[in-house]
């Protein structure tokens, strides 16, 4: 198994970074290069990558939510999941506009975690 | 034979009119009648005025956002381990933020190369949709294959969505410059912003990390509602976000590939569904 720590060489890190995150990445920048013109964006086939890149980006997202890492797990998941949901339905309600889930996503937040550092445990 | 075909004469010249009234340089190509063969080209192909006015725009709301969301990141890559170093490396060469994310949990739960390539690779297969729109919108006579691959590794949601919008009031020449204005100068501030957050993330309270990190999930989720071009890919957003989570309770490591898989297999399979019945009324 080859891993990020398998040799100790000061440049290993470096490579492993290179095949395991860049180089899968630019692959798909590359291939958009070279697929334009030769495949037509309305086809069925290009809606089926469209769907499936946005679900995996969307599961990144999920994942902010329902099982964060760092300063975000100290906060309630009903508190990560109510402010995720009402910014969300805030921003399809007001025109959707960039701003608009910032600022009400991050109000809610900040909000619910000072209340929460104020009456600890009184909700949930 | 591609070079010949890739230039895309037809539209590129009725954007070229559009945008000559308003720029007072005309490009002589735009003069010469179409024939689908490749344009005679007089001068320099780009027209690189535009690229400190795209280097400019860094100072608008997504460019700060998207630095924002580079300070939560910074703390994750602290509280993994990662050396500053190879934090100032991958954070441009990657240039996308879901491949960064699952790099970096892949790299903390010390999995193999073969668990994270691929998921690295499907969490970043938007680049590719992403590209093929850019492509048409940036390319004009004398564009040759590699400028557009090189390009393209500055590809990325906050400068194509940007790029994509301001593109009908530049001139075609203009566009790759902006663009890699644009790109270069996010690039360098979000690399600055997570080389810096790195070195102070311990000065930071909790309650502003936490802030931060939400950036992250709030940004995407909205640009990409807003940027999805079938409503298959509005279903899509919401089947990932839902199948994630479920996919984790069942198989913890897998919820990223195997809900982004599902998920959009059944947008796909729901948006063909809707066609059906639309064919058959």
């Amino acid at each position: 198994m080859i891993t990020y720590s398998s040799f100790d060489h000061s440049v290993w890190p470096f490579l492993f970074i290179l095949i395991a995150g860049v180089l899968p990445t630019a692959v798909w920048r590359w291939a958009g290069v070279f697929l334009v013109g030769n495949m037509d964006e309305h086809s069925q086939a290009m809606v089926l990558v469209r769907c499936i890149a946005t679900a995996l980006v969307a599961a990144v997202i999920a994942q902010f939510v329902f099982a964060p890492t760092g300063a975000l797990a100290q906060v309630p998941l009903w508190l990560r999941a109510a402010a995720a949901l009402i910014a969300f339905a805030a921003f399809l309600i007001a025109g959707r506009r960039l701003l608009v889930p910032i600022l009400v996503g991050e109000a809610i937040l900040i909000a619910g975690i000072l209340y929460l550092e104020v009456f600890p445990s009184t909700l949930l | 034979m591609f070079k010949f075909r890739v230039l895309g004469v037809a539209k590129p010249l009725q954007q070229r009119e559009k945008a000559g009234s308003s720029a007072p340089e005309t490009d002589p190509a735009s003069l010469l009648p179409s024939t689908g063969a490749p344009l005679p080209r007089f001068g320099p192909v780009y027209d690189w005025a535009w690229f400190p006015r795209g280097a400019r725009n860094l100072f608008s709301l997504p460019s700060l956002i998207l630095c924002s969301a580079f300070i939560g990141f910074g703390g994750i890559v602290r509280e993994v381990g990662i050396p500053p170093w190879q934090v100032i490396f991958m954070v441009p060469a990657i240039w996308a933020l879901p491949s960064h994310l699952v790099l970096v949990a892949g790299i903390a739960a010390g999995a193999s190369f073969l668990t994270i390539a691929p998921a690295v690779a499907l969490a970043a297969m938007r680049m590719m949709p992403m590209t093929m729109a850019l492509v048409p919108e940036i390319r004009v006579a004398g564009t040759k294959r590699w400028h557009l691959l090189l390009v393209s590794n500055l590809v990325a949601i906050t400068a194509w969505v940007h790029t994509l919008q301001k593109a009908q009031e530049i001139p075609p020449r203009g566009r790759l410059p902006y663009f890699t204005g644009f790109a270069l100068a996010n690039m360098l501030a979000v690399t600055t912003t997570a080389a810096v957050v790195y070195s102070v993330a311990a000065v930071f309270p909790p309650i502003l990390m936490a802030g931060l990190y939400f950036l992250t999930p709030l940004y995407f989720a909205s640009t990409i509602w807003n940027t999805a071009r079938f409503k298959a890919e509005h279903l899509a957003l919401a089947f990932g976000f839902c199948f994630g989570p479920l996919v984790a309770l069942v198989l913890p490591q897998a919820n990223i590939l195997l809900g982004g898989l599902l998920g959009g297999v059944f947008a796909f399979l729901a948006h063909l569904t809707v066609l059906k019945r639309q064919r058959v009324t």
